[in-house]
């Protein structure tokens, strides 16, 4: 290679090197602001301040969800299997809402404790199967729902 | 090898290489396209959790995957570019940010459209979207930054540069589903046994998909980079010669 040219090869390996490591540094920085949910366990080690407007990320909790008979109002709670969070919501949940399921929450804590949220998300895992893979898979006795989203949380 | 890499270099050369291969590769994209779409569309089985509406799936992996190729390409093409001041290394520049451009798009929207329905929302500030979108606006920087600048040479060389910083960000869009917690899932593990989650039911007609989508984006980059071709060698004898026997 010639030297001229060897030359602009280091000046774009050097920008190329610099710049990476300065996003680096930047996007780890500000990976507490990057995250888009705290954690119930997150919670409950006190992060989150009354009347703050957040996101808590989890999965609903089994035998938690409850809705009021005269009003759109559902009450469940969020959990990460170590800590939760009590939600309260007016308003229509997402068709993949389940017990069980992964889900986002809007709003802010109030002074009792309890989660008001004003948007409710659903998330999917990355595992996709048919209802006859499934129903073989729980035969066989292997826990098919969410199980990367729980080693998130 | 050198001479081989000097001979890519050549736009008449590419021009003429590229005019054999285009109709077997436009007739692979077709094949792959019919019998992957008629696959995903009518016989991959429903998902358990998401119906129908999981099908997206067989238009958004596809698309999204080959819209993050877009600034590699164009970043080995650019210190081509910047190195050995290789003619056809800055017509693929060129060429490849509006069409990045378009890709990156379609896999916004097709992401949001699979989102409405899922998720319960069109658009979150996740580490994934966010990323994307920004994907998107630097690659709509470089199709402006080209057309701003009016010397030809400073604009090959500003592209290729900031072609090269949009490297990054590629890395950034691929591991924000690891690195932080994010709306969107994180990447799928396929799998061979066939009574697992993840099995060949849902991937095999993926690959044809992905095959398909790819395809496509070597054809749509080799017809703009020809017309671009033609564009620049006007005035050369060969172009005339090509023109005068039309």
């Amino acid at each position: 290679m010639k030297p001229h040219r060897r030359k602009r090869l280091a000046v774009v390996a050097f920008i190329a090197v610099s710049l990476s490591m300065a996003t680096g540094l930047t996007l780890f920085a500000l990976s507490q602001n990057i995250d888009l949910f705290y954690t119930p366990t997150q919670v409950a080690g006190g992060e989150v301040n009354i009347g703050q407007q957040i996101r808590i990320g989890g999965m609903v909790k089994e035998g938690s969800y409850e809705s009021a008979n005269d009003t759109m109002r559902v009450m469940f709670s969020a959990t990460d299997y170590v800590n939760e969070v009590p939600i309260q919501f007016d308003g229509i949940l997402p068709d993949l809402f389940r017990e069980g399921q992964g889900i986002v929450v809007e709003g802010a804590i109030d002074s009792n404790g309890l989660f008001v949220a004003s948007r409710v998300l659903a998330k999917h895992d990355e595992n996709y199967m048919s209802n006859e893979v499934k129903a073989a898979m729980e035969a066989a006795g292997v826990n098919t729902e969410n199980q990367s989203a729980l080693a998130e949380y | 090898m050198w001479l081989w890499f000097s001979k890519l270099g050549s736009p008449k050369w590419f021009y003429e290489l590229s005019g054999r291969w285009l109709p077997w590769l436009v007739a692979a994209m077709f094949a792959f396209l019919f019998v992957g779409v008629v696959w995903a569309l009518l016989f991959v089985p429903q998902d358990y959790q998401q119906g129908l509406t999981n099908r997206i799936f067989y238009v958004h992996v596809p698309v999204a995957s080959i819209s993050l190729a877009f600034f590699p390409l164009m970043a080995i093409a650019g210190t081509i570019t910047l190195v050995w001041k290789m003619k056809l290394a800055d017509i693929v520049v060129k060429t490849a940010a509006p069409l990045g451009a378009w890709f990156t798009a379609f896999a916004l929207a097709s992401g949001s459209i699979w989102g409405i329905d899922t998720w319960g929302t069109w658009w979150i500030w996740d580490g994934r979207l966010t990323s994307l979108l920004f994907q998107f606006f630097l690659l709509i920087g470089v199709v402006s930054l080209r057309s701003a600048l009016e010397d030809s040479d400073a604009a090959a060389k500003a592209c290729a540069l900031l072609s090269i910083v949009g490297c990054i960000n590629v890395v950034v869009i691929k591991y924000s589903v690891d690195w932080w917690n994010t709306l969107h899932q994180p990447g799928t593990d396929f799998v061979l046994s066939s009574n697992k989650a993840n099995g060949p039911d849902i991937w095999v007609p993926l690959v044809l998909m992905i095959g398909a989508v790819y395809l496509f984006f070597a054809v749509s980059m080799i017809m703009s980079t020809r017309n671009e071709i033609l564009e620049r060698e006007r005035r050369s004898q060969w172009v005339e010669e090509l023109v005068d026997n039309l």
